[in-house]
C-alpha cells in the first residue's frame, strides 16, 4: 500500500472533521476522494501531507509510518486548487525550487537542475514557458507548472487538493485526461480530491466517498456508481431523481400514484431512481403522469414528466435517441413512468 | 463608460459637469488650504532671510545634536518594528491561535491612545516616582528624560505601520505559496526568504517609510518623556517648537523644513513604490477598512 490512514480523528473546536478515517491506496492507483465541501476531504488530504497533523490515528506512506514525520521528510508532491505557482519566480524558478532547496551535498549540479526542469517542462507542454511569470499564463497552463514543479523532486506520491477545480468545464476535462495518461506513464501513486462526481468516475481507479467527517463507500467508479451503499452516495454518484414515499405492509406509496411491492419495514422513506432507470410507456401500469419538457441533445434525451399528485418536482427520464426517434414523445403527452431499479433509503441518509 | 457619455439621450449632462467642476474646485481649495499652503510657508520662511541663516541655524551645535538624536532613535526603532511587523504579521496572516483578534486590537492600540498618553506610560512605569523607577535609579539605569525612553515611546508610537501594512497583504496571499515549498523540502527558513519575504518586499519596504517618517516627526510621546534636554534629549521635532518659543522662526523653519523634506521623500518614494506594485496599492487601501471591521467584531 502507497497510502495507508489508520483511525484518522480530527476536530476543530466543536466540528468533526473527520471521524475514525481508514483508507488504503494500492501503488500505482490513482485514487480519488469524493465529497460535498465541508465533507473533510481536503483536511484528510492536508493531514496524509503533513500540512495538518490529525488528534489521533496513523498515516502510512509506501509501509512506513510517517504521522510523526514533518512534510520536507514525507516525499509527497501536493497541488493546490489554485495552483500557488511562487507568483514572484520564473516558470523556471518555480519548477526548480524543488531541487535548488536541497541542502548543498544533496543539491544537483546547476547544469543537471537545468535539464531537470527543461525535461518536465517539455513533459506538460510548457517549454516555451520558462521565462514566464506566472500571471502571464492561463489557469490549465498554471495548473500544469504547479504539477511539474511538484514531480521535480519525484515524490512517491502525488496529492491533488481540487486540481480542477478553478478551471472552466474544456479545460478541466482535458487536463484530467492527461493528468490521466501523465499518472499511467509515471506510474507514481496519486490521491485526488475533489466534489465533481464525473471527475472522480472519468479518471479514478478507486473512489472514496465521504460525507461529514465519514467514509460512505469505497470501491471502483463502477461499484460505486452501480452499487452503492448508502441513499447518499446513490445520490451524489450520477444524477438521480428523489422522490419522497411510504411504506406500508410490502408497498411502497409515492403520494396517491399506484402502489409498487417492496419489503422492508413500514415508515418514510425516499426512493432514489437514476433516469435511465425509469421506463417510459405510453400505455399500460406504472405511474401516470404527463411530458413538460424534452431535452434532445447528443445521444441522450432526457424527458421531464410531472407525475401526477406526487411532488412539485418532476421526474427525468433517460434513454436513447434512437428510442425516442421510434417513440417521439412531445411536450403535453400522457405518459407512464416505471421505476425498473431503485433505492429505498431512511430520509436522513440522503440530506 | 464612454458609451454612456456620448449617448445624445443623456439630460443631465451640463449639470453633472457643473457638479464635478465644483467638487474638484473644492477638492482643490481645501487641499490648498490646509496642506499646500503650510509646506509652502514652511519653506519661504526658512528662507525668509536669506540662504546663511538657514545654514547657520542647521549648523548650530544644538541643532546638529537633535538631528543626530532623531537619526539614532529611527535608526533603531524601524529595524526593532520592521522584525516585530514582520513577525505579528506572519502569525496573524498564516496561523489560528487563540486571541489572534485581541493581537490585531492591540497592534492598533498606539493609534487609538494620544501619543501624551503613551509618552506619559512610560513615565508613569520608569519614571523617578513609577514603579521601576527606584530599582532602576539604583542601578544606575537612566531611562526617562535620556535616550533609552524616547526609544522606547517611539517604537511604541510607530509600531503598527509594518504590521498594518502586512497583514492584509500577507492575508490575501494566504498560506499555499509557503506550505508548497515546505512539501517541496523547503525548511521554514528557507520559506521565508524564498517566499514569504520577495512576496511582502514591496509593502513591507513601504511599511518601513512610514514608519521612518513617523518615527522621525512624533512628538507628543517623546516631549513628555525627553525633558527637553537642549543638546542631550531634543529630537528634531522638539527643536523646533523650542526655538519657536524663543522667538526664532527663522531657525525653527530651517529645522522644519527638514522634516518637510522627509514628509516629502516619503511621498515620493511611496508614489514610485505603486506605480511598481499595483496590488500593493490595493492591498494598503484596503488595510483601514478590513482592521475597523475586525475591531468592530471583538468589540
Amino acid at each position: 500500500m502507497s497510502i495507508r490512514v489508520d483511525a484518522i480523528r480530527k476536530r476543530f473546536g466543536d466540528f468533526v472533521a473527520l471521524d475514525d478515517i481508514e483508507i488504503d491506496v494500492a501503488t500505482g492507483q490513482l485514487a480519488a476522494i469524493l465529497g460535498p465541501s465541508g465533507c473533510g476531504k481536503t483536511t484528510l488530504l492536508r493531514i496524509i501531507a503533513g500540512l495538518e497533523t490529525p488528534d489521533a490515528g496513523r498515516v502510512f506512506l509506501l509501509g512506513r509510518e510517517a504521522t510523526e514525520l514533518p512534510v520536507q521528510k514525507r516525499r509527497v508532491g501536493f497541488v493546490f486548487q489554485h495552483y500557488a505557482l511562487f507568483r514572484h519566480m520564473t516558470v523556471f524558478d518555480n519548477v526548480a525550487f524543488g531541487l535548488t532547496v536541497r541542502p548543498r551535498r544533496e543539491r544537483p549540479a546547476r547544469a543537471a537542475i537545468r535539464a531537470k526542469v527543461e525535461e518536465l517542462l517539455g513533459l506538460v507542454q510548457l517549454d516555451w514557458a520558462a521565462a514566464r511569470r506566472p500571471a502571464q499564463l492561463s489557469g490549465g497552463q498554471r495548473q500544469r507548472i504547479a504539477l511539474a514543479r511538484a514531480l521535480a523532486v519525484e515524490p512517491e506520491v502525488l496529492l491533488l487538493d481540487e486540481p480542477f477545480g478553478a478551471l472552466d468545464t474544456q479545460v478541466r476535462q482535458e487536463l484530467r485526461r492527461w493528468l490521466r495518461r501523465l499518472h499511467d506513464a509515471l506510474h507514481f501513486t496519486s490521491l485526488f480530491v475533489t466534489h465533481d462526481q464525473q471527475e472522480a468516475l472519468e479518471v479514478a481507479d478507486a473512489v472514496i466517498v465521504m460525507r461529514r467527517g465519514r467514509i460512505e463507500q469505497r470501491g471502483t467508479p463502477a461499484e460505486v456508481y452501480d452499487r452503492p451503499a448508502t441513499g447518499f452516495v446513490h445520490r451524489f454518484v450520477g444524477s438521480s431523481n428523489e422522490l419522497a414515499a411510504e411504506r406500508r405492509g410490502g408497498a411502497l406509496l409515492v403520494g396517491p400514484l399506484p402502489p409498487i411491492a417492496s419489503s422492508g419495514p413500514d415508515g418514510r422513506f425516499s426512493i432514489v431512481v437514476r433516469p435511465q432507470d425509469l421506463g417510459l410507456s405510453r400505455g399500460g401500469g406504472g405511474w401516470p403522469g404527463r411530458v413538460v419538457a424534452v431535452r434532445a441533445i447528443g445521444a441522450l434525451v432526457h424527458v421531464e414528466v410531472q407525475l401526477e399528485g406526487a411532488g412539485p418536482d418532476p421526474v427525468v427520464a433517460e434513454f436513447s435517441r434512437e428510442r425516442f426517434r421510434h417513440e417521439g414523445y412531445a411536450v403535453g403527452d400522457a405518459v407512464f413512468v416505471t421505476p425498473a431499479r431503485f433505492g429505498v433509503y431512511p430520509p436522513e441518509e440522503l440530506s | 463608460m464612454t458609451d454612456v457619455a456620448n449617448r445624445p439621450a443623456a439630460p443631465p449632462r451640463r449639470p453633472r459637469g457643473l457638479a464635478r467642476g465644483a467638487l474638484i474646485a473644492a477638492a482643490l481649495l481645501y487641499l490648498g488650504g490646509f496642506l499646500i499652503l503650510p509646506f509652502a510657508v514652511v519653506f519661504t520662511q526658512a528662507l525668509a532671510r536669506g540662504f546663511s541663516p538657514f545654514v547657520d541655524a542647521l549648523a548650530d551645535p544644538a541643532a546638529v545634536a537633535a538631528i543626530r538624536l532623531t537619526l539614532t532613535v529611527a535608526a533603531i526603532a524601524v529595524p526593532l518594528n520592521l522584525v516585530f511587523g514582520v513577525a505579528a504579521a506572519w502569525a496573524v496572516a498564516k496561523f489560528e491561535f487563540r486571541g489572534k483578534s485581541a493581537l490585531l486590537t492591540l497592534i492598533d492600540l498606539p493609534f487609538a491612545v494620544s501619543p501624551v498618553i503613551s509618552g506619559l506610560i512610560y513615565v508613569l512605569v520608569f519614571g523617578a516616582h513609577g514603579w521601576f523607577g527606584p530599582w532602576l535609579a539604583a542601578h544606575g539605569v537612566r531611562i526617562v528624560f535620556a535616550v533609552p525612553g524616547i526609544v522606547l515611546a517611539t517604537v511604541f508610537v510607530t509600531f503598527p505601520f509594518v504590521a498594518r501594512e502586512l497583514v492584509p497583504l500577507m492575508q490575501s496571499q494566504g498560506r499555499d505559496e509557503e506550505e508548497t515549498a515546505l512539501s517541496l523540502g523547503a525548511t521554514g527558513w528557507q520559506a521565508f526568504w524564498r517566499v514569504t519575504l520577495p512576496n511582502i518586499r514591496v509593502g513591507l519596504l513601504y511599511g518601513v517609510l512610514l514608519c521612518n517618517a513617523r518615527a522621525m516627526g512624533e512628538f507628543g510621546a517623546v516631549s513628555v518623556i525627553s525633558g527637553h534636554i537642549r543638546g542631550l534629549t531634543n529630537t528634531m521635532p522638539l527643536h523646533v517648537e523650542i526655538l519657536y518659543n524663543e522667538y526664532n522662526p527663522t531657525a525653527a523653519f530651517a529645522v522644519a523644513s527638514l522634516l518637510a523634506l522627509l514628509a516629502l521623500g516619503t511621498l515620493l518614494a511611496r508614489a514610485a513604490l505603486e506605480s511598481h506594485a499595483p496590488e500593493l496599492r490595493h492591498a494598503s487601501r484596503q488595510a483601514p477598512a478590513q482592521t475597523a471591521t475586525r475591531t468592530g467584531a471583538v468589540a
